[in-house]
C-alpha cells in the first residue's frame, strides 16, 4: 500500500471530489483511530478536518496564536448566553492537540449507569478492556509519575490528602515528556502523543489520505444510505469557504467532529433527526474555578498542568457529583476567568505566580439534569443552549465550600471566589459567605473542556441516536465515533474513552461497511 | 426611538432563553441608525479594520480601555491603544462567523447608545464621549444587570479585551510571568 497524505485547503482548490470506500469526519481521537483501523484493514479512507494542518515547529506557546489557531470558533466558542466558555480543539489533530493529556478508563460506575438507566447493553468494562489497552500503549499513557506534579497540583494533593479525600496521581499519555506546562497551546516537542503523531499517522501510513481545512457542510443520505459528505474548502487565513469538497463513500461514513459538531452535522444535513435526539442531552462537565493565594510562588504557568486528580466527591448519591483537578494558569486564560475590570481586575492578575487554581468538574447528566441543546442552522452557525440546573447549581456552591477547604489545608493566605464579585476567604468561618452569594449564568466564571453526548447510543431510536457500536439507528453504513454518542458526562476526562470507543466501533464498521 | 423600543421592556424570558446571540435586544441596537453620528474616535486603527466601521472600532477602543488596566492608577501598565487591543479583536472577529461578527457590531452600537446608557446607568451621552468614571459606571452597570442579555454583552466585550490584551508579551513581565521557556528546534529533516 503507498502511503497517503495531509492535504492543506490551499492544496485541494482543483481537486473538487473523492471516491473512496469510506469517509470520515474529523480527525481527534475518534476520526483518527477510526481511520486507522479500516485502512489497516485495507480500506481506502479519506479524513475530512476543518481545522489547520500544524506541527510541533507551529506551536510557539504564546495564547495569542494557540487559541485562535486551535481551538473551535477561534477560541470563542461558549453557550448562547456566553456564561460557559467552551474549550474544544480544532486542527489536525482535533481536541488531542490541546488536550491536557489526562487519560482515565470510563468509569464502571458511568457504564452501569447507562446500562440501567439508559438501556445501554453490551457496552461493559470486560467488553472496553481489550481496546483500551490497545490505545492505551499506541498513546504511551503512563502509571502516574510523583515528578509531573508541579506546585500547582502539589497544592491539590497535599490539600486533598489532609483532608483524606484521596489525590490520585493521574496517568498521563506522553513520551519524553520536558513538562513545559503548554499542552493546551500544542506540544512543541511532540512528547505528548496527540492523534496525529499516532493514529492518524498510522492511517496515513496505511493510505489513508487526510484534508484539513475541509469543513463538512453536509452529509448527502439516500434512503437508509449515507453516500457522501459535501464540505466547504476553507481558506486558512480568513476562515472563510473559497470552495467545494465532495467525498464520496462506497461502504461507509464516519461522524467524529466531536460533540456539538457532529449533532450540529446532523442537524444541518436533517438526517435522521426525527426522533428528536440530536443535539439534545449536550454534556459539558460545567467547571467551576476556584483560586487561592500563597505566600511562595505557585507559578502554574510551567510544568505538567494536570497531574493529580481528586475523585472523592463523584457520588453524593441524590446530589449531583464533582471531580477535582487543575489548569494551567497562564495570563490569558487567567485574564478571562478572573472577573472585574480595569484595576480591580489587575490587583488579581499582578499575584498570578502566587495563585494556585483547582477546578471542579461537575458530573452532568447522571440525576435528572438534561444537559444542553444543540442548534444548527443552514448558515453553519451553531448554537448551543446549557441551562444550569437547581441541580448543577447545589453542586457548583457545594463544590466552592470543599475547593476552598481544600486550599485552606494546603495552606493557602487567602482564597479568592470568580463571583463577579470575588469572596475572599480565609478560614473555615469565612466559608459560610459562599452559599449566600449569587450563582448563575455570568454571575460566575465557568468554562467546559469536556463536551460530550448529543447523540447518545441506547436501543431505544425514540431515546437515542445510535446502536452500541455507533451505527446511526436509520442509516446502516452511518457511524458516529467520538464523545457525542455518550448517554452520559463520564465522570473522568473523556479524551481516552473516545480512542478507545472509536477503536471498538472501527472494527465494527470495517467488518459492516 | 418608541418606548415600546426599550430593551427593559423587552420580555425577560426571552432574553433568558435566547441569550446574547440571536437576542431581541441586539436587534433593535440594529435598529438605532443614528447612534455613530455623535462618535467620537479618539484613536486611529493601527492597521486597515477587517470587519469594523471606523466608528464602531472607536466605540471598542473605548471600551476596552477601561477594561485593561492601562488607564488606571498603576501607570506601568500598557494602555489598551498601545497594545492596540481593538485592532487585535477586530482581526479575531473577521474570522468568527460572520453572523457573530453581525451580532458583535450590534453590541459595540449598543454600547456607544447614549439612550441605552441612560437607561442603564443614568448617562445619557455617547459611550466614546463620557467621561471614564461615566464609562465604568455603564460597565458596571450592564455587568451587574439583572438582565442576562445585559450581563453577557459585558462579558463579551470584556473577555475579547482581557484576552487582546493579557495575551500580549509587553504585558507578561508586570505579571511575573517570564514567558514560554525556549525549546530546541526539531532536527532538519523531521516533521
Amino acid at each position: 500500500v503507498s502511503a497517503g497524505r495531509i492535504f492543506t485547503g490551499a492544496e485541494i482548490a482543483d481537486l473538487p471530489s473523492v471516491e473512496v470506500d469510506f469517509v470520515v469526519v474529523g480527525s481527534g481521537a475518534g476520526g483518527a483511530t477510526a481511520a486507522a483501523v479500516l485502512a489497516a484493514a485495507g480500506a481506502r479512507v479519506a479524513v475530512l478536518e476543518e481545522g489547520g494542518h500544524y506541527t510541533r515547529r507551529d506551536f510557539n506557546m504564546q495564547e495569542s496564536w494557540a487559541y485562535p489557531a486551535l481551538y473551535q470558533e477561534h477560541g470563542n466558542r461558549a453557550t448562547d448566553d456566553l456564561s460557559i466558555l467552551i474549550l474544544q480543539g480544532r486542527s489536525v489533530g482535533g481536541g488531542t492537540t490541546v488536550n491536557w493529556t489526562s487519560s482515565f478508563r470510563t468509569p464502571e460506575r458511568t457504564l452501569a449507569l447507562w446500562a440501567g438507566k439508559h438501556g445501554l447493553s453490551g457496552l461493559d468494562a470486560a467488553t472496553l478492556a481489550p481496546h483500551f489497552d490497545v490505545v492505551e500503549k499506541r498513546i504511551d499513557v503512563g502509571t502516574g509519575d510523583p515528578d509531573d506534579v508541579n506546585n500547582n497540583n502539589r497544592k491539590l494533593q497535599e490539600g486533598a490528602a489532609k483532608l483524606g479525600w484521596q489525590p490520585q496521581l493521574i496517568h498521563r499519555s506522553v513520551k519524553g515528556c520536558a513538562r513545559l506546562g503548554y499542552c493546551g497551546m500544542g506540544c512543541p516537542l511532540d512528547a505528548k502523543r496527540t492523534s496525529r503523531t499516532t493514529f492518524l499517522a498510522d492511517a496515513v501510513a496505511a493510505g489513508a489520505n487526510v484534508y484539513a481545512d475541509c469543513r463538512a457542510r453536509l452529509v448527502e443520505t439516500d434512503r437508509d444510505r449515507a453516500r457522501a459528505v459535501v464540505a466547504d474548502v476553507l481558506d486558512r487565513a480568513s476562515d472563510r469557504p473559497r470552495g467545494r469538497f465532495v467525498a464520496y463513500a462506497r461502504r461507509g461514513v464516519v461522524l467524529a467532529g466531536g460533540a456539538i459538531n457532529s449533532p450540529a452535522l446532523l442537524l444541518r444535513s436533517k438526517a435522521g433527526t426525527g426522533s428528536g435526539q440530536v443535539g439534545r442531552r449536550t454534556f459539558l462537565h460545567p467547571t467551576v474555578p476556584l483560586i487561592a493565594f500563597y505566600d511562595q510562588p505557585i507559578e502554574g504557568f510551567y510544568g505538567a498542568p494536570q497531574s493529580v486528580a481528586v475523585h472523592h466527591f463523584a457520588d453524593r448519591g441524590e446530589r449531583v457529583g464533582y471531580f477535582f483537578e487543575t489548569p494551567p494558569i497562564h495570563p490569558m486564560l487567567a485574564g478571562l476567568a478572573v472577573p472585574g475590570f480595569g484595576d480591580t481586575h489587575r490587583k488579581i492578575i499582578e499575584r498570578l505566580p502566587y495563585a494556585q487554581a483547582t477546578i471542579a468538574l461537575l458530573i452532568d447528566g447522571h440525576h435528572d439534569d438534561e444537559g444542553g441543546t444543540v442548534e444548527a442552522g443552514g448558515d453553519g452557525r451553531i448554537k448551543l443552549h446549557y441551562p444550569l440546573s437547581a441541580s448543577l447549581r447545589e453542586a457548583a456552591v457545594a463544590a466552592l465550600g470543599d475547593m476552598a477547604r481544600l486550599q485552606l489545608a494546603a495552606g493557602a493566605r487567602e482564597v479568592m471566589t470568580l463571583h463577579e464579585t470575588p469572596l475572599v476567604l480565609r478560614s473555615e468561618a469565612d466559608l459560610g459567605a459562599i452559599a449566600a452569594a449569587p450563582f448563575g449564568p455570568n454571575r460566575h466564571t465557568m468554562f467546559s473542556a469536556h463536551q460530550m453526548g448529543g447523540a447518545a447510543m441506547g436501543a431505544d431510536p425514540n431515546r437515542s441516536v445510535v446502536d452500541a457500536r455507533g451505527r446511526h439507528h436509520q442509516f446502516e453504513n452511518l457511524w458516529i465515533a467520538d464523545g457525542s454518542v455518550f448517554p452520559t458526562s463520564l465522570g473522568v476526562n473523556p479524551q481516552l474513552s473516545v480512542y478507545a470507543l472509536a477503536h471498538l466501533f472501527a472494527a465494527e464498521i470495517a467488518r459492516a461497511g | 426611538v418608541r418606548p415600546s423600543e426599550e430593551p427593559v421592556a423587552l420580555d425577560r424570558r426571552r432574553f433568558l432563553r435566547r441569550g446574547l446571540f440571536g437576542g431581541a435586544l441586539l436587534v433593535f441596537a440594529g435598529s438605532l441608525p443614528f447612534v455613530f453620528r455623535t462618535t467620537r474616535r479618539g484613536s486611529t486603527p493601527h492597521a486597515p479594520l477587517k470587519l469594523l466601521s471606523a466608528d464602531e472600532h472607536a466605540v471598542l477602543a473605548a471600551v476596552a480601555a477601561r477594561i485593561v488596566p492601562g488607564d488606571g492608577a498603576d501607570t506601568r501598565w500598557p494602555r489598551a491603544e498601545a497594545l492596540d487591543c481593538a485592532g487585535k479583536v477586530d482581526a479575531l472577529m473577521a474570522t468568527v462567523h460572520p453572523d457573530v461578527g453581525r451580532d458583535f457590531r450590534r453590541l459595540l452600537r449598543l454600547c456607544e447608545s447614549g439612550f441605552v446608557g441612560l437607561l442603564t446607568a443614568g448617562s445619557p451621552r455617547p459611550f466614546t464621549r463620557a467621561e471614564p468614571v461615566e464609562q465604568d459606571a455603564r460597565l458596571e452597570a450592564w455587568r451587574r444587570s439583572r438582565f442576562a442579555l445585559l450581563r453577557s454583552g459585558y462579558q463579551a466585550l470584556k473577555r475579547l479585551a482581557h484576552a487582546a490584551y493579557y495575551s500580549s508579551p509587553e504585558v507578561y513581565p508586570l505579571i511575573g510571568y517570564p514567558g514560554p521557556p525556549v525549546v530546541p528546534q526539531p532536527p532538519a529533516g523531521t516533521p
